[in-house]
């Protein structure tokens, strides 16, 4: 009978065009509220019964490249993929290529690079948090999020004279020593940001509005989230205490005094309390960093002796900054390959690096926290409503350029 | 010559014409709606640690920057996309601010007295009954709550056929959004208004605000899911689902470029100056207790303070979801304009003659 009735309707009558329950939406590469990566969306209703991330529209073969260049003439490049947090994607690196060739590093410039990772956390996460803002529509929030960071960013200029492409950790220590300024301007950008913080707590973290977007939206319970292969902030937003800088402490971690921000719920504002409570800790370092820096060179002897005395007195003495000796231009490590682990501010970044001898690694591979949120933006994004996908997308603080490399 | 003057005077300022036209018509109203954008950017920019429009015109504020984005709008090409039908496409956005005026010209924006005032001529051509006096309105019926909601409602259905004509998916997306927001803040606005014509026991807006009563104090409850409906119907934040850009691109919006843009964008506003001067009206004294243009001057000015009050809400609020936003509209606000139903019989019987 029905069937009757409808076969009526179509012959007989208007035609009208009617708008399909279901449907595909292509978000990206050219959408406000994609960056640079298409999901492909398949809606039921309001709901997204699958998507499907595909990154790589902003892949730069970085680790082809690797290939082709001398290991010192990497460091600006395996820095790229996620300049908003260089110093920690240079750092993972050049820790690799210091295990290759079996340096150690003196203490001052090992607190030196705490100084500037955390310096690049607090920015990458602020970073972060204005991007998920302009997600869910609070633009204050997304302004807020970029002029805080610029305070950090200043800092880092004049620790390292470039605002984000910083190459500043070189193998055997850093480039620039820590002036009295730039300890001035910290203790200030600390002061700042801690006021700055219980601003960001009235009108982002405990905005009702907020809270309705992010609770209880893409709940990643602890076992997802380790069968998934989250990391960073992501991982402990669902409960799991995993931190590179506890688990494998590196640089000055292991003499420096803080805690990791864990969150049983899982949600996404789970995720994004323990952003904020990352900075907050990250506060603190930067504080014990500034008094408990020792003093002392911050270039390995092996290369500092290879200085010319005339350029040592001119930039190390008169300006506390090392040059490059000619060592670094083409060296060879012996053959040999390493791992190392650093804790990005997105979360655990992987290097691996082969040598074979020559002045160009045989294999560079990173796997950057990123692309380990791909999957997981995948799965969580199964079942949610549109408007979640942005929140979603926002909460796990996915970055295409570091997810593409 | 003297006699022309005067001729052109009583043209000029015949309420019909001079509400619809000049005042809060068309000329004030695109200025209103500049000055509100240009207030909207530079108190976000305030809150949001920036300038804001500057270089323009720095003397002005950057005021003038709006103009230069006006002008610019205005000689940018205009993309019709394949496979539309190019003169709906042109038509739907035209229709829909023509639309979102109508309702100005029969807003009751002041009084008039018999005498004393530029007005007073047209004294018994706007005759209102209700109050002994005339109204200062392009139209006047005394059913004019009614008439107003009911053109104004007309509004999302023009939204939706701008969606339907441009044929592109997150279009209908925002539309299929759009119509839902609009079933839902319609019945608020129709409900909060019931109750306030019930407590003044007119469906006269010149009469409630004529009365001396403000409604704010008579009725706060109504007042508040009034001013929460007016957000969602002018797609204001924490409301603006249906062009949330960041899903949505733009959503009924998405495929207008140049001038057509422009005129998609001003429908939103106009229409929130239509609500602010109904709430005015109903809740703020309205002109009272000045007649005559100073009274159309303070009723304009208490508008632009709810327009100004409402674009604000940018730099305070995200948007909700959908769903969050059609629950409190059904669950928490329905049931509140019940409350506001009820006070409007008690307090309407006890304290408004």
């Amino acid at each position: 009978m029905t069937d009757q009735a409808e076969e009526l309707m179509k012959s007989g009558g208007m035609e009208i065009d009617v708008i399909p329950v279901s449907g595909e939406l292509n978000v990206g590469p050219q959408h406000p509220g994609s960056g640079h990566l298409r999901i492909y969306v398949r809606l039921n209703g309001d709901i997204i019964e699958e998507a499907q991330v595909e990154p790589g529209y902003v892949h730069r073969a970085v680790e082809k490249l690797g290939e082709n260049r001398n290991y010192i003439h990497l460091i600006p490049l395996v820095e790229r993929p996620a300049i908003l947090d260089s110093i920690h994607m240079n750092l993972g690196y050049i820790m690799a290529v210091e295990k290759i060739l079996g340096v150690d590093v003196p203490d001052r410039a090992q607190y030196l690079r705490s100084f500037a990772a955390e310096i690049s956390r607090i920015a990458s996460h602020l970073y972060g948090m204005g991007i998920l803002a302009i997600f869910i529509g609070h633009s204050t929030g997304f302004m807020w999020g970029f002029g805080d960071r610029e305070v950090w960013v200043q800092i880092l200029e004049a620790l390292t004279g470039a605002r984000i492409t910083n190459s500043y950790v070189i193998p055997g220590g850093v480039r620039r020593d820590l002036t009295p300024t730039i300890v001035e301007m910290t203790r200030k950008a600390v002061t700042y940001m801690r006021r700055k913080i219980k601003d960001w707590e009235n009108i982002f973290l405990n905005n009702p509005n907020v809270k309705a977007r992010l609770q209880d939206v893409g709940i990643m319970t602890r076992e997802q989230a380790i069968e998934w292969g989250a990391v960073g902030p992501n991982l402990r937003g669902s409960g799991v205490y995993y931190d590179v800088r506890k688990v494998e402490p590196y640089a000055a971690y292991s003499r420096l005094d803080f805690e990791i921000p864990v969150y049983k719920e899982g949600d996404g504002y789970a995720r994004t309390l323990v952003r904020f409570e990352e900075i907050q800790q990250s506060l603190n370092i930067l504080e014990q960093i500034i008094r408990d820096i020792p003093e002392g060179q911050i270039l390995s002897d092996r290369f500092f002796k290879q200085i010319p005395p005339t350029r040592l007195k001119k930039w190390w003495e008169g300006q506390r900054r090392v040059v490059m000796p000619g060592y670094y231009a083409s060296f060879r490590p012996p053959k040999g390959e390493a791992v190392t682990r650093v804790e990005a501010g997105r979360g655990e970044l992987l290097y691996y690096v082969v040598s074979d001898g020559s002045a160009k690694p045989y294999r560079l591979r990173m796997i950057t926290p990123s692309y380990r949120s791909i999957y997981v933006m995948q799965n969580l994004l199964k079942g949610v409503r549109y408007a979640d996908l942005v929140s979603i997308y926002g909460s796990l603080d996915y970055f295409p350029p570091e997810a593409d490399r | 010559m003297m006699n022309l003057l005067f001729d052109l005077r009583y043209y000029v300022l015949y309420p019909s014409f001079f509400n619809s036209v000049i005042y809060p018509g068309l000329i004030f109203t695109a200025i209103l709606l500049l000055t509100t954008i240009w207030f909207e950017r530079k108190a976000a920019a305030r809150v949001q640690m920036r300038v804001g429009p500057y270089y323009a015109s720095k003397r002005l504020g950057g005021f003038m920057q709006l103009i230069a984005d006006a002008v610019k709008f205005v000689f940018s090409e205009v993309i019709i996309p394949e496979g539309v039908n190019p003169t709906l496409f042109a038509l739907a956005p035209v229709l829909a601010v023509a639309m979102s005026f109508i309702p100005l010209s029969i807003i009751p924006v002041s009084v008039i007295p018999p005498s004393g005032s530029v007005f007073s001529i047209y004294f018994r051509d706007f005759y209102d009954p209700n109050i002994g006096m005339g109204v200062l309105t392009g139209l006047f019926v005394q059913y004019n709550m009614l008439l107003i909601l009911a053109i104004e409602s007309m509004y999302p259905v023009f939204v939706i056929f701008v969606a339907w004509v441009t044929n592109n998916r997150f279009a209908i997306v925002g539309a299929v959004r759009e119509s839902y927001l609009s079933v839902s803040y319609d019945v608020l606005l129709i409900m909060a208004t019931l109750s306030m014509s019930l407590e003044y026991h007119t469906l006269d807006l010149a009469k409630i605000a004529q009365s001396g009563i403000p409604g704010i104090l008579a009725n706060p409850v109504a007042a508040i899911v009034f001013f929460i409906a007016m957000l969602m119907g002018s797609a204001r934040f924490p409301f603006e689902i249906a062009e949330a850009e960041t899903e949505l691109v733009l959503g009924a919006y998405t495929e207008y470029s140049g001038f057509l843009f422009v005129l998609t964008m001003a429908g939103s506003y106009v229409g929130n100056l239509v609500y602010a001067l109904v709430f005015t009206d109903m809740f703020l004294w309205g002109w009272y207790p000045l007649s005559g243009f100073p009274g159309a001057l303070l009723t304009g000015l208490k508008a632009s303070i709810v327009v100004f009050f409402s674009v604000f809400l940018r730099a305070v609020y995200g948007r909700y979801r959908i769903d969050q936003a059609l629950r409190g509209g059904w669950k928490y606000l329905l049931p509140l304009t019940f409350v506001s139903l009820f006070i409007g019989l008690v307090v309407g019987y006890i304290w408004i003659p």
